[in-house]
């Protein structure tokens, strides 16, 4: 794996992406404000007033569509395919849970080697949490088969220094993992977060 | 935010596909049975209503605005869901850092609250700005704020942030107040 991708897979481990549901969300909420304003807009006579006095379903608009009755079906019918279509995609995208790939080390057929994403995330749980100032760790393998991360959440307790943690990690819990399983690079995102549960504060 | 722009837009998907396949399936049974009554959307009638309904009507104009208010909190929701970890450089090649606003305003907080004279403290972070707000009986603005300044910066040093917030600290003192 190049530095660059490397860097991308770890950078994209950080959080679980959004992007797709907050586009979407975005587009739709759009389109309801821009219909909300036009209809506004209409109704308050800013187009005319004779437009203002139409009704919604105008007369001139449905003899135009009854003018192109093959063309105006085929356009709703193939409309509503496509958006069936798009409905179930966005909602299963919605839905589907994080992937948790495993890590194929060894591809070669009748020698096989994976490491569940379970077994790699603990591991790497209980190495972190040995570092001193880290109350409790949480790993997980995150991204595609292809290109799999590990996210790693430490929780550290008060008065750690973030730099030694920041250091150790990669000097310790991660190069301990690369090692054991023979591999160059690991992409591995670190989120850091202070525990609440530290000893109480003495004033 | 997150959880909900992701409810949402599963609900959002369900509707667009709901709404699709009625509109589908509403025009292909007209079209194969042509003086048959609609199948399931009595959209007839509706067509009869929306025929005698003029743009200036209330109800209109109602639908208009709540449409509008929707739409303008789907976007700010959408907009509000986007991330807001805090990057800390990189250690070495493939990882990467990153810590919440949270814990980083709960660091800064600390370091503020141990200082001497200092009552108590709220501090706000995010990757670009640290506020904090601190409260002192017995020193006044003038004489605490430096301080505190340099106390969070010392804090900020201390973490390798990938870009480093800009500061702003208001001391809140009875003092000033005479």
């Amino acid at each position: 794996m190049s530095r660059s991708t490397a860097n991308r897979v770890s950078t994209r481990a950080l959080a679980r992406s959004h992007s797709a549901e907050r586009t979407l969300t975005f587009l739709l909420g759009l389109v309801a404000v821009l219909a909300g304003a036009a209809a506004l807009v209409v109704g308050q006579g800013w187009l005319g007033e004779f437009r203002a006095r139409r009704p919604l379903l105008d007369p001139i608009a449905v003899s135009w569509l009854a003018g192109h009755q093959l063309y105006a079906r085929i356009g709703a019918v193939v409309l509503g395919v496509l958006l069936f279509v798009l409905g179930l995609w966005w909602f299963f995208r919605s839905l589907r849970p994080e992937r948790r790939p495993d890590l194929a080390l060894d591809e070669t057929p009748g020698a096989e080697l994976t490491v569940t994403a379970g077994a790699l995330a603990g591991a790497v749980q209980a190495d972190a949490e040995a570092i001193a100032g880290v109350t409790r760790a949480r790993a997980r393998a995150v991204g595609t088969s292809a290109e799999p991360a590990l996210r790693v959440t430490l929780w550290l307790s008060e008065g750690t220094d973030v730099r030694r943690i920041w250091t150790d990690l990669d000097t310790y819990v991660l190069a301990r993992a690369r090692e054991a399983l023979g591999l160059d690079s690991l992409p591995t995102a670190v989120c850091l977060e202070l525990d609440t549960t530290g000893p109480a504060r003495v004033r | 935010m997150r959880f909900l722009v992701r409810f949402l837009s599963t609900v959002l998907g369900l509707a667009v596909a709901a709404g699709g396949a009625l509109l589908a399936i509403e025009v292909g049974w007209r079209w194969w049975q042509p003086g048959r009554a609609p199948l399931i959307v009595p959209w007839e009638r509706w067509r009869e209503d929306l025929a005698a309904l003029p743009w200036t009507s209330t109800s209109v104009r109602v639908t208009a605005v709540i449409v509008l208010v929707a739409g303008l909190l789907f976007v700010l929701f959408a907009l509000a869901a986007g991330s807001r970890a805090v990057r800390m450089t990189d250690p070495a090649d493939g990882i990467c850092v990153s810590t919440s606003p949270r814990a980083l305003a709960r660091l800064v907080g600390l370091a503020v609250r141990a200082q001497a004279n200092v009552t108590g403290a709220s501090v706000t972070a995010s990757a670009r700005k640290v506020r904090v707000r601190a409260t002192s009986r017995l020193e006044n603005e003038e004489q605490l704020r430096p301080r505190l300044l340099e106390t969070v910066a010392t804090v900020l040093d201390d973490v390798p942030l990938e870009r480093r917030p800009k500061v702003s600290v208001v001391v809140d003192s009875p003092k000033d107040r005479r």
